[in-house]
């Protein structure tokens, strides 16, 4: 049964199936984006709160994505949130003073961290960590941030007022 | 009532029964591999028999469904103003579920069904006892070249199945309905990753390959060597294999793309 | 109860064997040997087992207990590797021929050669044409099996089984169902082969006039037990009634032409009297 057409039409067989793979490889996917600057280099930043900030997020600067979230940890004694993040190495000019934020790209979409450049003009290397952060946004403090706000308004007496004085500054 | 549950029992002691023999032929078969590597024709032929031919049943099944899950996945994503998703939403399920499960069904039933009767028929003809007698083992030198066969070919068909798959969806979306054609390709690419989705979906498939190929060979070999029972045979390795891809998809699925 | 031919002759020699499948006693300790260089017919009515010895000889199946030894060695207590060596030297004819469909004649035939020797393409062909000469197919070579008669099928099966020169072979009812002529053929190869090639033969059959044409021994089994045996002389002129009836087709003795039954009589009244 062996004979030379069944040898081309496997070898076809394997071709198309392997073109199939390399298709889905670099038109579906990411591949052809993955870390094109080389391995790059981690930084980290601490957080009170991650939101749902995942491994593999996409880090970003002024909307490009830059780099992706490899670990989200843990750290016991300061009870803080450290994200871990490779940035790609040709984008090695990111000043010490960046500031790091958790957004949501759209209104239901998954979290990302968004990167804000400073001014200084050293520049941020392997192991460095980002000092400035601001946490993800949790929807329910923000409500109750809200309706307290509101009842306040409508409260309106000296009480209220004093509340609010003593109250504004625990609120940070 | 206690003859039901005496026959239950020896069904269920049947069943073990099954299982261990299907293993031990497992490894058997397994043991085959590096000759069948070393005669390599033997493997190209099979290859042929259960590959090839099964390229055009692939191919068609893979763009239907491609197209249809751009008709309904437009149909429900209009509904939140997200037609710019299509991309994603059709590639995602092609390329993690649709692309391993559906190739495992439909080989099992064109590919795997034949095996199951030709081996089941070499049995039953008694050509499996005639080389045992003339010292060739049968199942390092008949169902170990299949077996891998089997394993090689699901893969690549199933690759050969999303890719269609996707192009299909590609053509209704934003071919007949209107979809942006920059959004569709921008966001799959963005969304759909490498190792998470493509490689899972191989992994998947190598899977089903092992799965649906064992039970297809062990079938006919385990196979009562008449007529009645070759047919018998054939059937349950479509049903077997069904149930067992299906299953073991559920389980791939939670391991792989369950939330931490 | 032995051949005549002394022990050392006996390239098969089984003793004591028992053998059950589904609860009835198939072999109870019999014993018997294949001389070398002989054909040995073993016969008897149709389900007694026949096939199953050859196939307890060729270690496809083990005895309850008993020695079956093939050229000195125990069949049963070899490792799977040592067995296949003795089947190398041992070629078997199944009834149907088993042969592999989707091989033309020539790849049939040739099959043992690629895979137990390295032999170059040309000596194959050598081998094979001579085989398939020695049967008088040598010009079928390129049928498919699905284009022969039962009776070619057997032939090649033939040439197939005696491709490695063993040193046994093992014929599994080669008579039954063919035509006069066909039948005819297959008496002689077998006589042929054993002289020319020197080669024991073991012929399990019921069909009586051509197995004891060529065979040098016969026994004869039923119901487990070996009921006769001798020489193709010694048997026809035996006063066994059981070796009597078999030998010469007689529709009743040992073996009752009625399937026990009641009385006909009462039998025949009671359906007259319900009726």
């Amino acid at each position: 049964m062996y004979s030379r057409t069944i040898e081309i039409w496997v070898g076809i067989f394997v071709a198309l199936g392997l073109v199939s793979l390399f298709l889905l490889a670099m038109k579906v996917s990411n591949l052809a984006e993955l870390d094109t600057g080389g391995r790059g280099y981690i930084i980290t930043a601490r957080f009170q709160n991650v939101g749902s900030l995942r491994p593999r997020a996409p880090v970003s600067m002024a909307g490009v994505r830059i780099g992706r979230v490899t670990k989200v940890g843990f750290d016991k004694s300061s009870y803080e949130a450290i994200v871990e993040m490779r940035i790609s190495g040709e984008y090695d000019t990111l000043p010490t003073d960046t500031s790091a934020a958790i957004l949501t790209a759209g209104l239901l979409g998954e979290q990302y961290v968004g990167l804000t450049p400073g001014a200084e003009e050293e520049y941020l290397k392997d192991g460095d960590e980002i000092e400035l952060t601001q946490s993800a946004l949790v929807l329910e403090q923000m409500i109750s941030r809200f309706l307290f706000n509101k009842a306040e308004e409508a409260g309106g007496t000296e009480e209220g007022k004093a509340e609010k004085k003593a109250t504004g500054s625990a609120k940070r | 009532m206690v003859t039901a549950l005496q026959w239950l029992g020896q069904w269920a002691m049947g069943a073990v029964h099954k299982l261990g023999r299907a293993h031990l032929f497992a490894l058997h078969a397994l043991s085959g591999f590096p000759q069948v590597l070393v005669r390599f024709p033997l493997l190209v032929v099979q290859v042929y028999s259960v590959g090839v031919l099964s390229i055009l049943l692939v191919a068609i099944s893979g763009l239907f469904v491609g197209m249809v899950l751009g008709l309904q996945g437009y149909n429900v994503l209009s509904d939140f103003g997200a037609e710019e998703s299509l991309g994603v939403m059709v590639a995602a399920s092609l390329v993690r579920e649709l692309g391993p499960v559906v190739t495992a069904l439909l080989f099992a039933g064109r590919a795997g069904s034949a095996l199951t009767a030709e081996i089941g028929l070499m049995k039953a003809t008694e050509q499996l006892a005639g080389m045992e007698m003339m010292a060739v083992d049968p199942v390092k030198r008949i169902v170990a070249p299949r077996f891998l066969a089997g394993i090689v070919s699901m893969p690549l068909l199933a690759a050969m199945f999303s890719i269609i798959g996707v192009l299909g969806g590609y053509f209704v979306g934003v071919g007949l309905l209107g979809v942006d054609e920059g959004a569709f390709r921008s966001q799959m690419q963005a969304k759909i990753d490498f190792h998470e989705d493509i490689v899972n979906g191989v992994i998947k498939s190598l899977v089903f390959g092992v799965i649906v190929t064992w039970i297809a060979v062990f079938e006919g070999y385990d196979a009562v060597p008449t007529s009645e029972g070759v047919s018998r045979a054939t059937t349950r390795s479509v049903v077997y294999s069904a149930f067992a891809v299906l299953g073991w998809d559920f389980v791939l699925t939670a391991l792989m793309f369950g939330k931490d | 109860m032995t051949s005549p031919f002394s022990d050392q002759s006996a390239l098969v020699s089984i003793r004591n064997l028992t053998f059950t499948r589904g609860g009835r006693k198939i072999f109870d300790d019999i014993s018997l040997d294949i001389s070398r260089g002989k054909i040995t017919a073993i016969m008897g009515p149709s389900g007694t087992g026949k096939t199953t010895l050859l196939k307890l000889i060729g270690g496809q199946l083990r005895p309850d207990s008993g020695v079956v030894q093939v050229d000195g060695i125990d069949v049963h207590r070899l490792s799977l590797g040592d067995l296949y060596e003795l089947r190398k030297r041992m070629g078997m004819l199944f009834q149907s021929g088993a042969l592999l469909t989707d091989l033309s004649v020539y790849e049939n035939v040739a099959f043992p050669l690629r895979e137990h020797t390295r032999l170059p393409e040309s000596m194959i062909r050598s081998v094979v044409l001579m085989k398939l000469q020695a049967v008088g197919l040598r010009g079928a070579r390129d049928l498919m099996p699905g284009q022969l008669s039962g009776g070619m099928a057997r032939r090649v099966a033939l040439a197939r089984a005696i491709v490695l020169d063993p040193m046994i072979i093992l014929y599994d009812e080669p008579f039954t169902g063919q035509d006069p002529i066909s039948m005819g053929v297959l008496v002689q190869l077998i006589q042929d082969l054993n002289r020319g090639l020197g080669l024991t033969s073991v012929v399990v059959s019921h069909d009586v006039r051509e197995t004891a044409s060529i065979a040098d021994y016969i026994y004869l089994i039923s119901d487990g037990k070996i009921v006769g045996q001798g020489t193709p002389e010694e048997v026809d002129r035996s006063d066994s009634p059981w070796v009597r009836q078999f030998m010469h087709g007689l529709p009743d003795g040992p073996v009752h032409f009625h399937y026990p039954a009641v009385d006909y009589a009462s039998d025949l009244l009671e359906t007259a009297v319900s009726g």
